[in-house]
C-alpha cells in the first residue's frame, strides 16, 4: 500500500517545480511506485479530485465541518483556527501550524495498542467514501468523527494536503494534461490513446489501470459503459453562417433550443439522466423516464437530447424555468405538472453494446430515426442537410421566431468526440456573447451594502495547470435583493476572509456580458474584461465547465480581426 | 438460527449503551447469548456489551452475526411500553429481523455486517487507579463540569478521586473521599477527556448504582456496570486528551 506521507511528499516536490515538463516527469514517476490497487486514487487525488467526475459521490465538507474537525483533532478552538487562517492567509499553512502545535488534542487508541500503522492512500479513499456516503440524522456528527480520525492519523506535513484534499483545494499545479502524458510515460502507451481512453470512459484511473494491466491492447479495447456518463461534445461559436458552412461543403442544420442539456442512458427497464454536468438528475425527470421507457426501442442505448420548458401555446419557457425542474428535489410530482418540457434527442452515442462515437454523424441519425417513435413529448430533432446558405438563414429565422436560440451546425461527417470543442459543431446566435466564468472571491460590500457580499471576482479555467485565473470584477448591475440572495448562497463557500477580501471554494459560476476583452496585467490570466455584468447564475454548470484560459485568448484574437 | 424474548426497556438500555458511539453494530450470537464489540468512527471510544441468554425472557440461537441499524429500531421502539415484552426472530433466508411489538409487527432490513467497521482491538492496559460510585453521582459531576468546558480531568490524588473542569474563565472541582465512595484503589491516576464523549457514556451508567472507573495517568478510562441484574455487562473505553509537553 501507498501510504499518505509519500502522496504528500510528491505534492510538495511538485508545488516547487515550475516547468510542466519536469512536473510530467515527477508525476510519471509516482504513478510508476503507487500500488496497482491505489493507483485510481493516486491519479484522483494529484488532480486534487476525490472522486471521479461521472462519480454520483460529493464529500460535502464545507468549510465549519473543516474547522471543527481541525480543532478537534488539535485541541486548538475554532475561533483561534479562524485566527491563524486569517494571518497566515493559507488553508494549508494554517493545518500545518495547528496540527504541529497540537495541544489537549485528543488522541485515539492507536497509540495504545502500539499500531504504527501508517495512513495509506487508500484508508483516506475509503474514508471519503464513507463521508460522502452518510446521511440522515447525526450524520454531521458522524463526518465529523471521520474527518478527526483522519487528521488525528497524520503529521503537520501530510495534514497540509489532506487539508487542502478535502476542501477541494489542492492546487498543486497538475491537470488534466499533465496526468494524461504522465500515465503515458508511465505504462509506455502513447498519449492520444490514453486521450481516447479519457473521453470514452470519463475517467482517467480506469485508463490508468488499463494501462498499467496490459499496455497499448487494453487501453484500445476501452468503451462507453452504460450508466457511466460520458463527456458531452461541445460546440464553438460561429462567427457568421457562410464562414462555418463554406469549411463543411454540406451542412447539418439543427435548431439550438434554449434549455438545458441531458444525457440519457437507458439499460433494458432502467433508465439514468445526467445534467450537463454529468450529475445525476433522474428523479427529478419522472416524465422523461417514462417517455424514454415508452418511446425508445432498443435495450441499451445512449442519447444526446436538449429539453426545454413549454408554455401552453408550445412556445418555449425563459431558460430558468427548465432550471427549476432539473433542481427539483421535492414535490417532482406538482412541478411535473406545473412545468410540462419537452425533449428533443439529437445523437446517439451507445446502442446495443456498441459504441457508435467513431461512425459519421448522418450514419448516427440513421440509428437515432430507428429506435425512437416520435411524439409531442420527446422526439428526435429536425436536421436538414444543405449547401443552400440562404436555406440555412431561413432555419435561423425560424428558429429565433420560435423563440430559441439560433442553430448548431455540424459536420455530417464528423463522429461524436466526448469533451471536445471542435471544427465539427457550430453554434450561431443572435445575442452578443457570454462567458461563463467560475466564482472564486469577493468582497465585503460598503454602507447600505456592508452585510452582503457587494462584488465578485470572476476566473477562467487554465488547462495546464487545473488552476483558476481571475479575469474580472463584478459588482454592478445587481439588485439588493441579489445580493442578499448571493451573499447567502457564497457563505457556506468561504475559505478565507481577511478584512473585506474574501476567498471562495470554486464553485459557483456567472454567466457575463462584456464589451471587450482586453489584455491586462493586473489580473493572473493576464486579460480583462470591460463592462463585465451579471446575466445569469448558471447552476446547471460546474467549475470544470467554464471558459479555458486558451478560448479567452482566441476570442481575444478573433475581436481583433 | 435467533429467536428471544426480551422487556421492552432493557431492549431500550441495550440499544442506547451501544447507539452514544456507533449507528450500526454487529451482533454476535451464539447459545450464551448476544455480545457486540464496536469502536466510534474517531477511533477514540470503544464499547464492550455482553448480555446473557437467561437475560432474555426466551432465548434460542447458535452461532451466526448480523449487522443492525441502530437508530431504526431505537425509533420502532416509540410505540412499546415499557413492560411490553418484544420478541425478536431472524429471519435468514431474506436476511431480515421480525420485531413484534405489543399489536406491530416489524419486519427489519439487516445490514451485511462486512460493511460495518470491523470489531476493534481493545489495547491491554495497566490502569492504576479504580474508583467506584453511583452512576447518577457520576452523571450530575459531568453536567457541572459542561458549563464550563469542554474537557475534564479525572484522578486520584491523597486517597481523594477528583473530577476538574477548568475552562477560559471558570473553574469547577468536586472531591469525593473513600467514605463518600463505594470502592477505591488509590493509584497514579490523572488523565483528562473530552465531554462530548463522557456525556454521552455517562447516559447509561447512570442508570446503574455501581459504575467502575479504571484510571491511569494519560491513559484511556475504563468505565464499567452491569445492567440485567448482572446478566449483561458494559465496558466502555475513551481514549485521553493529551496536554502539550
Amino acid at each position: 500500500m501507498t501510504s499518505f506521507a509519500d502522496f504528500a511528499n510528491v505534492c510538495r516536490e511538485i508545488e516547487n517545480i515550475s516547468s510542466s515538463l519536469e512536473m510530467t516527469e515527477r508525476v510519471a514517476e509516482f504513478f510508476k511506485l503507487v500500488d496497482t490497487e491505489e493507483l485510481h486514487i493516486a491519479i484522483y487525488f494529484i488532480m486534487g479530485d476525490v472522486f471521479p467526475d461521472w462519480s454520483d459521490y460529493d464529500l460535502g465538507v464545507g468549510t465549519g465541518l473543516f474547522y471543527t474537525s481541525l480543532s478537534k483533532a488539535s485541541g486548538f478552538s475554532v475561533d483561534e483556527i479562524k485566527k491563524i487562517v486569517r494571518d497566515k492567509g493559507d488553508i494549508g499553512k494554517t493545518t500545518v501550524e495547528v496540527i504541529d502545535k497540537r495541544s489537549g488534542s485528543q488522541i485515539t487508541f492507536d497509540m495504545f495498542n502500539k499500531l504504527k500503522s501508517k495512513l495509506t492512500l487508500n484508508d483516506v479513499y475509503t474514508t471519503f467514501k464513507k463521508i460522502a456516503a452518510i446521511n440522515g440524522k447525526g450524520s454531521h456528527e458522524n463526518k465529523l468523527k471521520m474527518l478527526q480520525y483522519l487528521f488525528s492519523k497524520t503529521t503537520p506535513e501530510e495534514a497540509q494536503y489532506l487539508a487542502r484534499l478535502v476542501l477541494e483545494q489542492l492546487r498543486i499545479g497538475v491537470g488534466e494534461g499533465i496526468v494524461r502524458n504522465a500515465i503515458s510515460k508511465s505504462f509506455n502507451v502513447p498519449s492520444e490513446l490514453i486521450e481516447r481512453g479519457y473521453m470514452l470512459t470519463n475517467d482517467l484511473g480506469v485508463v490508468a489501470l488499463a494501462a498499467k494491466k496490459g499496455g497499448i491492447d487494453e487501453v484500445k479495447e476501452l468503451s462507453i459503459q452504460i450508466d457511466r456518463p460520458i463527456k458531452l461534445m461541445l460546440a464553438q461559436v460561429a462567427p457568421n453562417i457562410l464562414k462555418a458552412i463554406k469549411d463543411m461543403d454540406n451542412a447539418a442544420i439543427e435548431w439550438k433550443f434554449d434549455g438545458a442539456r441531458l444525457q440519457i442512458h437507458k439499460n433494458f427497464d432502467d433508465v439514468t439522466i445526467f445534467s450537463r454536468k454529468l450529475e445525476n438528475i433522474t428523479n427529478s425527470l419522472p416524465d422523461v423516464v417514462s417517455y424514454v421507457k415508452a418511446q425508445v426501442t432498443t435495450d441499451t442505448v445512449i442519447l444526446d437530447a436538449e429539453t426545454f420548458a413549454i408554455d401552453e401555446d408550445g412556445k418555449p419557457k425563459p431558460f430558468q424555468e427548465i432550471l427549476k425542474r432539473l433542481r427539483r428535489k421535492y414535490d417532482i410530482e406538482m412541478t411535473t405538472r406545473d412545468i410540462p418540457i419537452t425533449v428533443k434527442i439529437f445523437d446517439v452515442m451507445y446502442c446495443n453494446g456498441k459504441s457508435l462515437v467513431d461512425l459519421p454523424l448522418t450514419e448516427r441519425r440513421k440509428v437515432l430515426h430507428n429506435i425512437i417513435t416520435d411524439s409531442s413529448s420527446l422526439s428526435v430533432s429536425d436536421q436538414i442537410v444543405t449547401d443552400n446558405v440562404e436555406k440555412v438563414e431561413q432555419i435561423y429565422f425560424e428558429a429565433i421566431d420560435d423563440g430559441h436560440e439560433g442553430i448548431m451546425i455540424k459536420n455530417p461527417s464528423s463522429p461524436y468526440t466526448p469533451g471536445k470543442r471542435g471544427n465539427n459543431w457550430f453554434k450561431k446566435k443572435p445575442i452578443m456573447e457570454t462567458l461563463d466564468l467560475v466564482v472564486i472571491g469577493g468582497e465585503w460590500g460598503y454602507g447600505r451594502r456592508t452585510n452582503f457580499i457587494g462584488s465578485f471576482t470572476l476566473a477562467c479555467h487554465d488547462e495546464k495547470s487545473g488552476e483558476y485565473l481571475p479575469i474580472a470584477r463584478v459588482g454592478t448591475g445587481l439588485t439588493d435583493e441579489n445580493l442578499s440572495e448571493l451573499t447567502e448562497l457564497f457563505s457556506s463557500l468561504i475559505l478565507l476572509e481577511n478584512g473585506r477580501n474574501l476567498e471562495f471554494k470554486p464553485e459557483v459560476v456567472f454567466e457575463v456580458a462584456f464589451e471587450e476583452i482586453q489584455k491586462s496585467k493586473n489580473y493572473a490570466s493576464g486579460y480583462s474584461l470591460r463592462f463585465p455584468r451579471l446575466v445569469n447564475l448558471r447552476t446547471d454548470k460546474s467549475a470544470d465547465e467554464i471558459e479555458t484560459l486558451d478560448r479567452i485568448k482566441d476570442l481575444y484574437n478573433s475581436q481583433r480581426k | 438460527m435467533f429467536k428471544a424474548t426480551i422487556e421492552a426497556s432493557l431492549l431500550k438500555d441495550s440499544i442506547e449503551i451501544l447507539s452514544v458511539l456507533v449507528d450500526e453494530a454487529r451482533f454476535k450470537i451464539s447459545k450464551e447469548g448476544l455480545s457486540v464489540k464496536a469502536v466510534d468512527p474517531a477511533n477514540v471510544a470503544m464499547v464492550s456489551f455482553n448480555l446473557e441468554s437467561e437475560a432474555f425472557e426466551e432465548f434460542e440461537g447458535d452461532d451466526t452475526e448480523i449487522g443492525m441499524d441502530l437508530t431504526k429500531i431505537n425509533d420502532i421502539m416509540g410505540v412499546a411500553e415499557k413492560n411490553d415484552n418484544i420478541v425478536l426472530e431472524l429471519k435468514e433466508e431474506t436476511q431480515k429481523m421480525e420485531i413484534h411489538i405489543g399489536g406491530f409487527s416489524y419486519t427489519l432490513s439487516l445490514i451485511d455486517p462486512s460493511t460495518i467497521r470491523s470489531e476493534p482491538r481493545i489495547p491491554q492496559l495497566d490502569l492504576a487507579g479504580q474508583v467506584i460510585l453511583n452512576g447518577s453521582e457520576m452523571r450530575k459531576a459531568i453536567k457541572a463540569a459542561e458549563k464550563i468546558s469542554d474537557h475534564i480531568m479525572l484522578g486520584i490524588e491523597d486517597e481523594i478521586f477528583y473530577m476538574e473542569a477548568e475552562g477560559d474563565t471558570d473553574k469547577v472541582r468536586l472531591e469525593m473521599t473513600r467514605d463518600q465512595l463505594i470502592d477505591m484503589k488509590a493509584g497514579d491516576a490523572r488523565s483528562m477527556f473530552s465531554l462530548d464523549y463522557l456525556s454521552d457514556i455517562v447516559k447509561p451508567a447512570s442508570k446503574s448504582n455501581e459504575v467502575e472507573l479504571n484510571i491511569g495517568k494519560d491513559f484511556p478510562i475504563k468505565i464499567n456496570f452491569e445492567v440485567a441484574n448482572g446478566k449483561g455487562i458494559v465496558n466502555y473505553l475513551l481514549a485521553p486528551r493529551i496536554e502539550a509537553e
